[in-house]
């Protein structure tokens, strides 16, 4: 941790503190998370964060990616109205129509280069439970497509808000494959074909798995991150977690990742955490179903689409 | 035919079915009302991810002994429940206990001695695929790399994890599943029973072939030469189908692409409702059991609302009206 603060010389503390406020932990996750993909891979997304990655990519940084959702939608601009991966939204952009199964073949024989996942809890080798979370009520929340993505598509980058509830000694039930017991050949033995989780993207760093080991560790921090908010973070774990010698620094979102975010996501629906509080949300919460609340709830959805489409086609 | 007809004639109790469509989109809850008004007893269902309406409502009353799926919604919208009467059978054992082979089931101290446990079995959206391939390809199982190395083979039973017999390698064989009946909601279909769908296709082309019966859904029943104009559409020929209802906005709260756009303002209203058991009961009276049909439903939802959430998909999707 010698050199953590080598390249950010250009601020000193209290500018960098300021600089934090400036962005909620959606923003972050969602820029950071989009520089992982290369230019023309494709790149399998879900809903929320990880769609929204997706699509800050595809609009910044890699033009030739295509986007496909698991009802089979394939080759579309993400949109944060999209509230599952059926929608209109993203059908009326797409390139190619087809059916849910193909989709998984298509993994399956190799075809996605990298997928976006959220997940509820994690395991030092990458092993994620979203289904059964033993709490005050238990629920089956059932795993949909992830549990397929995480065996087979090429990688897999993970996209949460940090919170210390989401590392476990041991997932309570694992719905998707990491490193399984994280021996060095353990997802081969096992007969997986995708590569397993590359990173796990949070407002509170970039955590990577050791080559060797297998092993999370966390490799890459915002620049307003000090030696005190490692040390936090790193107390969040129930492991001992490894922390690169060399942390990276992750620059803080750009303005084109910015104005990306604000055009896919027009009423800043996931930089609010919860559904109800969104603007959409809040329309719903009201509980009137009158037909002047039909048009002005479909409103904002028609114009948020209407406005992608001119930006994008 | 009438939605009533269907169901009568191709559901009976003990009955296994599925559904067309995917999570919020193009899924029959006419049919599911309609099941819900027959009052059918012993069903169960297999679907992917969704229909948290309709499952949900037939959960309520009871009426399923097994559900098969992928992904129920529990956690997503907003602080409360997805599928309410789930999380109740589960946490209360009302209206009736579940369990989950192994893994979490109705806690004994809220279990009557006569009551008749619900058995939910996880699996992965691409293993419910597979079931319905292999059923419709008339194989015993499919084989699949999902999911191996995690816990959902380990605890749902119908999944064998065998070394396959070229490569002795490890590989998970996901049972064949041939319904009694599948209902699929189509944007067109004609008199023979041809079923045009426009947008993602789902399971459907699968589920058409694997299920004993197939009702079709048609928001527009065509005469046979506009099918002919695209037969590219055609997901399902004549041959697979045992009845076409001519019933527009059937997916009525979920969506149809190119027809009308999901009714969320009313899936949220009726989901807030639902949250309690009491809620869940009035809306059934309410909704459920007051429309005689399909048709009486849309008179209570209001057909100006419907032709809003028909001119909002238009809108998306540029097309004319």
């Amino acid at each position: 941790m010698a050199n953590l603060y080598t390249t950010r010389d250009k601020y000193n503390r209290r500018q960098l503190q300021a600089m934090k406020k400036r962005y909620d932990a959606p923003v972050l996750v969602c820029c950071a998370g989009s520089r992982e993909v290369e230019d023309r891979e494709t790149v399998f997304v879900g809903i929320g964060i990880s769609d929204l990655a997706g699509a800050i990519a595809k609009l910044v940084h890699t033009p030739n990616v295509i986007l496909v959702a698991e009802a089979g939608y394939v080759g579309f601009p993400s949109l944060s109205v999209l509230i599952s991966p059926a929608d209109n939204s993203a059908g009326t952009m797409a390139m190619c129509h087809q059916a849910l199964p193909e989709m998984f073949i298509d993994q399956q024989s190799g075809f996605i280069d990298i997928s976006y996942l959220g997940f509820a809890q994690m395991d030092m080798f990458g092993n994620v439970n979203v289904s059964y979370i033993t709490g005050r009520k238990m629920k089956m929340n059932g795993s949909g497509g992830g549990g397929d993505i995480a065996s087979s598509a090429g990688r897999i980058v993970y996209t949460a808000e940090f919170n210390p509830r989401q590392w476990v000694e041991k997932v309570d039930y694992m719905t998707e494959a990491g490193f399984l017991d994280g021996s060095p050949d353990a997802r081969k033995k096992a007969n997986l074909v995708g590569g397993g989780p590359s990173a796990v993207v949070t407002d509170r760093g970039i955590f990577r798995f050791a080559p060797d080991t297998h092993q999370l560790y966390l490799a890459e921090v915002f620049p307003w991150q000090d030696k005190e908010d490692i040390k936090e973070v790193k107390n969040s774990f129930p492991w001992d977690l490894k922390v690169a010698r060399e942390l990276k620094i992750i620059e803080p979102p750009t303005e084109r990742e910015l104005w990306a975010l604000k055009l896919m996501d027009p009423l800043c629906q996931y930089i609010i955490a919860n559904i109800m509080d969104r603007p959409i949300g809040k329309i719903l919460s009201e509980g009137v179903l009158h037909l002047e609340q039909y048009d002005r709830f479909l409103q904002i959805i028609e114009r948020a689409i209407q406005e992608v489409l001119q930006t994008v086609t | 035919m009438t939605e009533k007809e269907a169901v009568e004639t191709f559901l009976h109790d003990g009955d296994s079915f599925c559904i067309g469509g995917f999570v919020m989109w193009r899924q029959p809850e006419a049919i599911m009302r309609e099941i819900a008004r027959q009052g059918k007893k012993n069903l169960s269902i297999i679907d992917e991810s969704g229909n948290f309406e309709g499952i949900d409502l037939l959960i309520e009353l009871g009426m399923l002994d097994r559900i098969d799926i992928a992904y129920n919604m529990t956690r997503q919208v907003g602080g409360i429940s997805g599928t309410p009467a789930l999380e109740r059978g589960i946490n209360e054992g009302i209206p009736r206990p579940v369990e989950t082979g192994g893994v979490l089931a109705t806690p004994k101290n809220k279990v009557k001695s006569s009551a008749r446990w619900v058995k939910l079995v996880d699996w992965t959206n691409f293993e419910i695929s597979l079931r319905f391939m292999a059923g419709a390809i008339n194989v015993p199982f499919m084989p699949t790399r999902s999911s191996l190395g995690t816990d959902i083979p380990r605890y749902n039973k119908d999944i064998k994890v065998i070394n396959d017999p070229y490569e002795n390698k490890p590989l998970l064989l996901i049972p064949a599943y041939k319904p009694d009946v599948a209902f699929i909601s189509v944007q067109k279909a004609d008199r023979r029973g041809n079923g045009q769908i426009w947008g993602f296709k789902g399971t459907d082309y699968w589920k058409a072939r694997a299920a004993k019966h197939v009702v079709l859904l048609a928001e527009e029943l065509v005469p046979t030469e506009k099918i002919y104009e695209n037969p590219g559409l055609t997901v399902i020929p004549a041959y697979c189908t045992d009845a076409v209802v001519h019933l527009p906005f059937n997916c009525h709260p979920t969506g149809c692409f190119g027809c009308y756009t999901m009714d969320g303002l009313s899936f949220v209203s009726k989901l807030r409702q639902r949250q309690t058991r009491e809620g869940a009961l009035e809306w059934i009276d309410e909704w459920i059991y007051g429309p005689k049909n399909h048709f009486g439903y849309c008179d209570k939802i209001g057909w100006e609302k419907l032709d809003r959430l028909v001119k909002s998909e238009h809108k998306i999707n540029n097309l004319p009206g």
